[in-house]
């Protein structure tokens, strides 16, 4: 089966910080897979090089056989790869359902008439469907979330990109979104590629695992093979001994 | 060639003067001060007024009128910038407001003919070939020595260390305990008092007329853009740039296309590096 | 959404500005209301970009003094009939919205407002160089006036406006307003919501210049002469205070602002010095008081009690 992206060689320095470098790895379609890393790792700007926001030094970026290099980041949603951004900044002054109605205005998904009933169902997917009418502005940070995520699956993505779709969330709201996630991946089939910090909900929610430090590629495998991995254990704790244990078999109860 | 070359020097110092103010205030609490030109016509009026109805030695009136000039910069800080400081477009609405009042004001006191303030140099100066009048040459010193003064100010005191802390991270600044709203007033008094200066020493040479504070702000504000909103070094390059720039096409050309340059070098400035060309930055 | 208050409001708003040279039978009250006219054809135009957009442009008057110098050229210097202006100028304006939108448009948003500046500052510059062609600080004369009648030319600029404002207020509600207002929302997540966000900035860019050009055509054929003052930064700051009066991002409410203020600004031209004082005035009251401007807001209020 042909990989769904394809990375191959990712560089990108800015001044004497070489943030990303020689990052190479493949997604394959239908998978949910995540980027481990701590704080600037690089994480967050492979995610703007893979999406545009940022033009990467080298590298080429293959999606569904096709290269996203030089794209603006609206060419690239438009070929099927979305994202939600680490600080989620919707539509301020809008309503809830005009920031969705927005993104059904993307040549992709753009069809003749009010949208509707398609925001509707997207809003009602993510659980926003009680806050259609809502001022954005006054919305809760989980909400503000799910917003983002209803927003990138407006664009009707293959491949969606989730920046640290857990942070800055509570206790409570973590499992409803895990299980948004976890629907997402089932129902849609869409691919999903995620960083996040929260280790536990991380570590049940995906298949494979990208460790990431000081913008390169540490380690790639199963939750399993990467806990015990030593470079990770590392990155993360510094080679002394520690007691936090990073099994995902261990639940905190 | 010399006439170029110490022209040049004047209006460069005058215009540094401007424009190292005008930075300062921007850089430090994000200001466009439409009124910095109002500032240094207000400093040319005080000394007119101190010394023509007050009979004030012309130093005094000098020193007397760059600090009611300073004072008066902190007080619209305080009283009308400052509940607006959420919106920049407020703020530079505001400012506006400041500057056609000042305007107005200066209009009905003084009338619209120029006023006559005496020179505190009367002697012509004979440099190298080229007559210079003493009064410019003052101006020339003047504002070199005042710039130095800013630099040692901000390098070797703590307010001024303060005040470069808080032109970088407002916010840590105040962790730090710097009241930055304090600050903001502060460097509007020094940059209100900077255009003060510059009015104090073009005075005596330059038409004294209500409106005389559009082109100097014009001026600043396109050193300040070239240079980079915030960067003093850079407006003082950009000053002696556009200071030069303006000499030599004025007395080469025509003083027509001398006028274009700065608002030229604005827009190209923008479009090619819109930080400016010593600014850190390209956003706010 | 369009309540049927609206449409009243609208058509009595329109049919009060007919009836004004009917009732005030005078030249002189004509001659001022067309020049309001053509201020709310600049301010309505500058609220359909940077309104709703929230990307400020400080250099409306660009496309002001593209406009009526292209109609001072085809009139005075090659002869052609004034009717051609109303049709060239908008084209040239919109000429100069991409010449000058392409480079700065990706610029944050203060540096694109002071690039726009001192581009009209510029051409102001510009056209006194050029004086042979242009005519220097004197500008060109003698524009012939496209009707004779000066009633008859009132009522051609406020069919022009009322046109302007219906078309810029039917944009502004459409999907295309939708955008522009998520633009000024978070211009990163508009892009990752797939809008070509480049796009929709420089077309409307270009249909604010259209207008705006279109608007400097008609007042230069009503004051039969054209000059640099039409590039300055005192008009298009003088726009933005005619907005903010009437209300950031509503299309009507400038044009509100646009009457208010040269109709305040005739009335006090009695008290000379004052005008300028009372011009502030307002300005420091709007700012400090209805920051969110003055019209707009109150017909929000209005409306809806006719629910």
């Amino acid at each position: 089966m042909n990989a769904l992206l394809q990375v191959t060689g990712l560089n990108k320095r800015f001044g004497g910080l070489h943030a990303v470098k020689e990052v190479s790895f493949a997604l394959q379609p239908g998978s949910i897979t995540g980027v481990l890393g701590p704080n600037g790792a690089g994480k967050t700007t492979m995610f703007n090089l893979l999406t545009g926001f940022i033009r990467p030094d080298a590298g080429t970026v293959l999606f569904d056989g096709q290269s996203l290099t030089g794209l603006a980041p609206h060419q690239i949603v438009n070929r099927g790869l979305a994202r939600t951004f680490q600080l989620a900044r919707p539509f301020a002054g809008m309503t809830v359902t005009e920031n969705i109605e927005v993104a059904c205005l993307a040549p992709r998904v753009r069809q003749s008439g009010k949208p509707r009933e398609r925001v509707r169902a997207l809003l009602d997917q993510v659980g926003l469907g009680g806050q259609a009418e809502f001022e954005v502005d006054v919305l809760p940070y989980g909400d503000l979330r799910r917003l983002e995520i209803a927003r990138a699956l407006a664009t009707k993505p293959k491949l969606l990109l989730l920046d640290e779709p857990f942070a800055g969330l509570g206790a409570a709201e973590v499992g409803p979104l895990s299980d948004l996630i976890r629907r997402l991946h089932k129902s849609e089939g869409l691919t999903i590629f995620l960083i996040e910090h929260k280790l536990r909900e991380f570590m049940q929610l995906v298949q494979e695992i990208i460790a990431m430090d000081f913008g390169e590629i540490i380690a790639l495998g199963t939750p399993t093979e990467i806990v015990q991995h030593p470079r990770v254990i590392e990155a993360y704790l510094g080679t002394a001994q520690n007691d936090v244990s990073l099994d995902p078999g261990a639940g905190l109860a | 060639m010399l006439q170029i070359l110490i022209y040049g020097a004047v209006i460069s110092s005058i215009y540094a003067l401007l424009a190292v103010g005008f930075t300062l205030i921007f850089g430090v609490a994000r200001i466009l001060n439409l009124a910095h030109g109002s500032f240094y016509a207000l400093g040319a009026y005080g000394v007119y007024t101190l010394t023509a109805n007050l009979h004030l030695p012309l130093w005094l009136a000098a020193i007397i009128s760059v600090l009611l000039v300073a004072a008066l910069g902190v007080l619209i800080e305080r009283v009308l910038v400052r509940p607006l400081r959420r919106s920049m477009l407020a703020v530079l609405l505001i400012t506006l407001a400041v500057a056609l009042m000042i305007e107005q004001v200066l209009l009905l006191i003084f009338g619209s003919e120029a006023r006559n303030v005496p020179s505190l140099v009367d002697v012509t100066y004979h440099l190298f070939g080229v007559d210079i009048s003493g009064q410019r040459l003052l101006a020339l010193g003047g504002g070199i020595v005042v710039l130095i003064g800013l630099w040692a100010f901000l390098q070797f005191t703590r307010l001024g260390t303060a005040i470069l802390a808080v032109s970088q991270d407002a916010e840590a600044a105040q962790y730090m305990g710097i009241p930055s709203d304090r600050m903001y007033s502060i460097v509007m008094g020094v940059s209100a008092g900077m255009a003060a200066v510059a009015g104090v020493l073009v005075a005596p040479f330059q038409t004294v007329i209500p409106s005389m504070g559009l082109l100097p702000l014009v001026k600043a504000f396109a050193i300040v853009v070239v240079g980079g909103l915030g960067s003093i070094a850079g407006s003082i390059v950009g000053a002696l740039l556009l200071g030069y720039s303006e000499t030599i096409i004025a007395f080469k050309i025509s003083i027509e296309w001398s006028q274009i340059v700065s608002v030229a070098a604005v827009l190209i400035t923008l479009i090619l590096r819109p930080a400016g060309f010593f600014g850190k930055r390209a956003a706010f | 959404m369009i309540l049927k208050a609206d449409w009243i409001a609208a058509l009595l708003a329109v049919a009060v500005l007919a009836a004004i040279p009917l009732v005030f039978r005078s030249s002189y009250i004509i001659g001022i209301m067309t020049v309001a006219l053509c201020y709310g054809m600049w301010a309505a135009s500058w609220d359909f970009m940077s309104g709703l957009t929230g990307r400020e442009n400080f250099g409306h008057s660009l496309f002001i003094g593209a406009g009526a110098y292209t109609a001072g050229f085809l009139n005075v210097n090659f002869g052609f009939n004034p009717w051609w202006s109303l049709l060239a100028a908008p084209f040239v304006a919109v000429l100069f919205s991409l010449l000058m939108g392409f480079p700065t448009l990706r610029l944050r948003g203060p540096y694109f407002a002071l690039a726009m500046l001192s581009a009209s500052a510029v051409m102001q510059n510009l056209t006194i160089i050029f004086s042979t062609y242009t005519g220097g600080q004197d500008g060109l004369n003698g524009l012939f006036p496209i009707l004779d009648s000066t009633l008859a030319y009132y009522y051609l600029t406020l069919g022009i406006l009322v046109a302007s404002a219906a078309l810029l207020k039917f944009i502004a509600n459409s999907s295309w307003g939708l955008i522009l207002r998520a633009i000024r929302g978070d211009e990163a997540t508009c892009q990752a919501a797939g809008i070509n966000v480049t796009f929709y900035k420089i077309a409307s860019l270009m249909i604010s210049a259209a207008i705006a050009g279109l608007g400097g055509a008609l007042y230069a054929h009503y004051q039969l002469q054209v000059g640099p003052d039409l590039f300055t930064v005192v008009l298009s700051i003088n726009i933005i205070i005619m907005v903010y009066v009437g209300g950031m991002g509503s299309i009507y409410g400038p044009i509100g602002g646009a009457l208010f203020l040269n109709v305040l600004t005739e009335t006090l031209r009695g008290l000379s010095e004052f005008r300028l004082w009372v011009y502030t005035v307002v300005l420091v009251f709007i700012l400090f008081f209805l920051p969110q401007g003055a019209i707009a807001p109150l017909w929000r209020r209005i409306r809806v009690a006719f629910r």
